[in-house]
């Protein structure tokens, strides 16, 4: 590492797109909190999932393997499989009550 | 120097976009600020040399996936205000203990390395290209088994969701 | 020769089997010819077997049937010596008798042939008991004679009262079987045989080191089958059943098997000490107390009953005294005497359109004189009055009692006021039914129907005679016997002038209890000279309700027993164990009430916590990345 600091000319390493990563966690967590809808929670998922598969394929080229980016398929399946529930789910609540807001959805309350 | 504008310009439109996901009252500007994000991030892969992810990237999310999302905004309408019921209680305390949380371990973060992670592997000499036969080739050997329980799992989904979505008419012989 | 005895044993089962698959074809006439002659040919063999046994001298003879467990060997085998030869003929004879009663008896009942079925079947159980090789076939006639006494006394269990005297009975028997079982697993324990003959040839070689417990234990199942003091109470009740029924199991035959069961055990009893004291203290105990109360009772067959019970515990103060022989001749007689009087009973009962209540008689010697000959006969037979058989059988119980000397002294003083009781009730007993003037008009009431008067006739002869066979001059019984108790030490008469005058006093306390009796009752002796006895309402009071024996029983038993119960329901188990239980639900219920308030049901707090936690993992890793390795 202190090699790289003698070095002036600025290289792009792994560090910069691990931060790219968890700026979007951290977006996409922000939006978890305080949006209501449904649909862009789920969305607000989708960024979270894209964050973790970033990461992913910064460790494959990182360490030189590829199974970095064999993870990114089965996530990006198990996204596509929630995303199919999910919505399936709220298209059967909306037809219900008209509405795609969570706070509506209380019914597990303890 | 074409490195990291490689790098920072999809970075920006990345976080773009997810600001837009985030802020955006209209579901589809949300929607829309998403796609965004995905095919910005389909570039960074391609400057990851991961160019097969980068393209079902592209397929998928952004072709795919996003257009689910539009189907069921436009089924359920766009112009629904977010209704809430009476403020949680003990809501606001708990975003801002965890917001407390979030900048606290980002400034800790930013003064003990700055950008620098101290990552416990170095990084490696040998270069590789995600190429479909490469990707192919550890998928179907080592990776076989998870692969197939993946594939059950996508199945169930889709049954899942059929019954979900699906309005089956009572058969008159259950009365 | 030797399957004859199964041939005894086996007939009346026969007939009852026979009985019970032909019910529906049958009438009166057929039972009775199919009873009657099955109970001849029962007593012709009986005979035909004692009269092989008296010219071989008593040799005992043994049958095995089966073997039934090779290790220890058990085998169903049966035992005909002096012993069971005299009982053998005692319950085929009285059966016989007694059947030819219930002829005329139970005719026109509903139930009829039933009734004879269940009359089989119990003297194949008893004939069982009796004629037994060993100690389980005996338990198996023992249990069986409990439950065949148990069909006759809820033999008419459409009367709630007969039903649950059913109930009493077998239950009061059962904690003596109990007591019996226990006995009978530490004697297979200790001698690894059930077989007679083996046990008490051991016992004579070594005893073992528990015998008196041994011996306590099979006591216990003797109390309960022959209503020794505190088991005694189910007698009393059992008298709900058919008069003839009760002449038979609850007076003659079934009742003895304790004392049978008991001189059976004698090689063994005659080593414990411990055990005949208990056996003297209890029959005595039983003995006053039952005439005690016998002495206020109203019921006819309720008097004969407690009369039973103070008899029984004679047998029992013989058996203690050690004199076996004594024991076995007063169960001869009184077999013979208390079922003539049980059957005079049940001729009065038929007769009186079943009024029980002696005070509601009187005068009936002039209606039905044969009748009341042959109970006057009865009477005097069980007060002791020569020549009759009770005398001869209880002044050698006294005698015998007596020539014991020390604490015997006090006993025999006991024993002889108890005989005085006996014959003070028995006097009554009489004078009430036929003597006293009566109350009601008598027009309606004849003589018993033939049927029932020979039978009566037939035993009042018997108990005449009866008691000559074995009299201070001629040791009949004490012969008979002497095989089976050649090992046993046996207590004998005093000789001489003692026993002269012991045989006075007998008669003289006999005497003047019936004399009292007749005095108090028909004289009326008190109001004449006005006198006043102190207590008089409480003595009578007392003996009618049997010193509240029965109801300390409920107190202590019932109620007791209820309330402990009660109370361990309260303290342990509602308070400790559903506390314990309930506790541990109730605070998982609360803290889980607790915890369920974090599940609001809404999804942005759980994500918000989702968050918080994801942040503090991240935080735990920065500050100690040795955590991640």
């Amino acid at each position: 590492m202190s090699l790289r600091k003698v070095n002036p000319m600025i290289e792009v390493t792994s560090d910069w797109y691990l931060t790219l990563s968890a700026i979007l966690f951290s977006i996409g967590f922000l939006g978890m909190m305080f949006r209501k809808n449904a649909l862009i929670m789920f969305m607000c998922i989708e960024l979270m999932l894209n964050a973790v598969n970033l990461t992913f394929i910064t460790a494959s080229k990182h360490l030189g393997l590829i199974d970095g980016q064999i993870a990114v398929f089965f996530v990006l399946v198990v996204a596509a499989a929630e995303v199919v529930v999910g919505l399936a789910i709220i298209v059967s609540i909306f037809k219900k009550q008209e509405s795609a807001s969570v706070d509506m959805l209380s019914s597990s309350k303890g | 120097m074409t490195e990291i504008l490689l790098f920072a310009i999809p970075a920006l439109l990345i976080i773009l976009g997810a600001l837009i996901v985030v802020f955006a009252k209209n579901p589809v500007h949300n929607a829309m600020g998403l796609v965004l994000t995905l095919t910005s991030l389909a570039i960074v892969y391609i400057t990851l040399n991961a160019t097969f992810v980068a393209m079902v990237q592209m397929l998928v999310y952004a072709g795919a996936v996003m257009t689910l999302f539009l189907f069921v905004i436009m089924m359920i309408g766009v112009d629904k205000p977010e209704q809430s019921r009476k403020e949680i209680k003990g809501q606001t305390f708990l975003i801002s203990g965890t917001l407390i949380l979030l900048v606290s371990i980002i400034v800790y973060i930013g003064l003990e390395n700055g950008l620098n992670w101290d990552l416990l592997f170095p990084e490696s000499e040998n270069a590789i290209e995600g190429t479909p036969s490469l990707l192919a080739s550890s998928m179907f050997t080592s990776w076989v088994f998870p692969f197939e329980v993946i594939s059950i799992l996508l199945i169930v989904a889709t049954t899942s969701a059929l019954a979900l979505a699906y309005e089956f008419k009572k058969s008159e012989s259950n009365d | 020769m030797e399957i004859l005895i199964l041939a005894v044993v086996i007939l009346p089962l026969l007939t009852a089997l026979f009985l019970k698959v032909a019910n529906r074809f049958l009438n009166e006439l057929l039972t009775n010819f199919i009873t009657i002659n099955a109970a001849l040919l029962s007593v012709a063999v009986s005979f035909f077997m004692f009269g092989y046994l008296l010219l071989d001298k008593f040799k005992p003879i043994k049958f095995e049937l089966f073997e039934w467990y090779p290790s220890p060997q058990i085998i169903f085998e049966f035992y005909l010596d002096g012993l069971s030869g005299v009982m053998m003929i005692l319950i085929s004879g009285l059966s016989l008798v007694i059947q030819l009663f219930s002829t005329s008896y139970m005719s026109k009942d509903e139930k009829y042939t039933k009734y004879f079925e269940y009359f089989n079947f119990f003297v194949f159980s008893m004939l069982l008991l009796v004629l037994s090789g060993n100690f389980l076939v005996m338990f198996f006639g023992w249990e069986l004679v409990g439950l065949s006494s148990y069909l006759l006394i809820s033999f008419w269990y459409e009367k709630k009262s007969a039903a649950k005297a059913g109930n009493k009975a077998f239950i009061l028997n059962r904690i003596g079987d109990f007591g019996f079982l226990i006995g009978l697993m530490m004697i297979l324990n200790y001698f690894e045989t059930f077989n007679f003959v083996n046990i008490f040839e051991s016992v004579l070689i070594k005893q073992p080191s528990n015998l008196d417990l041994i011996i306590l234990f099979l006591l216990l199942g003797a109390f309960g089958k022959s209503a020794q003091f505190p088991l005694f109470s189910w007698l009393p009740d059992a008298m709900e059943g058919p008069t003839p029924a009760s002449a038979l199991i609850h007076a003659a035959t079934m009742v003895t098997a304790g004392v049978f069961m008991l001189v059976r055990v004698s090689p063994m009893l005659q080593f414990s000490e411990l055990a005949s004291l208990t056996i003297i203290g209890f029959g005595l105990l039983t003995a006053l107390i039952a005439a005690f109360a016998a002495i206020n009772q109203h019921d006819i067959k309720k008097v004969l009953a407690y009369s039973t019970i103070s008899q029984l515990g004679f047998m029992f103060i013989a058996i203690g005294a050690g004199a076996y022989v004594a024991a076995i001749f007063h169960l001869v007689t009184h077999a013979f005497f208390k079922a003539l009087l049980f059957l005079g009973a049940g001729a009065v009962i038929h007769e009186m359109h079943h009024e029980q209540n002696i005070h509601k008689m009187g005068g009936l010697r002039k209606k039905m004189p044969i009748t009341a000959a042959m109970m006057g006969i009865g009477t005097l037979a069980i007060s002791g009055i020569p020549p009759l058989a009770g005398f001869w059988s209880k002044d050698e119980i006294l005698a015998s009692v007596f020539s014991k000397g020390g604490i015997y002294y006090g006993f025999w003083a006991l024993s002889l006021l108890a005989a005085f009781m006996t014959a003070f009730y028995m006097g009554r007993h009489w004078l009430l039914i036929f003597v006293k003037e009566p109350k009601n008009s008598l027009e309606n009431i004849h003589e018993a129907p033939k049927n029932m008067t020979r039978p009566l006739i037939l035993l009042g002869i018997s108990t005449i005679f009866i008691g000559f066979i074995n009299t201070p001059f001629f040791h009949g019984l004490e012969k008979v016997l002497e095989e089976t108790l050649h090992h046993v030490e046996v207590t004998h008469l005093p000789k001489g002038l003692t026993l002269a005058v012991l045989a006075v006093l007998s008669i003289g306390a006999g005497f003047t209890g019936l004399v009292l009796a007749y005095l108090i009752y028909i004289f009326d002796i008190i109001s004449y000279f006005k006198l006043k006895i102190p207590f008089i309402n409480e003595i009578k009071n007392l003996s009618k309700n049997v010193i509240f024996i029965n109801d300390m029983g409920n107190i202590v038993f019932v109620k007791g027993l209820k309330s402990v119960s009660r109370r361990v329901a309260v303290t342990v188990d509602a308070m400790t164990i559903d506390g314990i239980v309930n506790g541990i639900s109730k605070y998982f219920l609360q803290s889980s009430k607790q915890l369920s308030y974090t599940q609001t049901g809404l999804v942005r707090n759980y994500v918000v916590y989702f968050g918080l936690f994801t942040l503090i993992l991240v935080l735990i890793f920065l500050i100690s990345p040795e955590a991640l390795a």
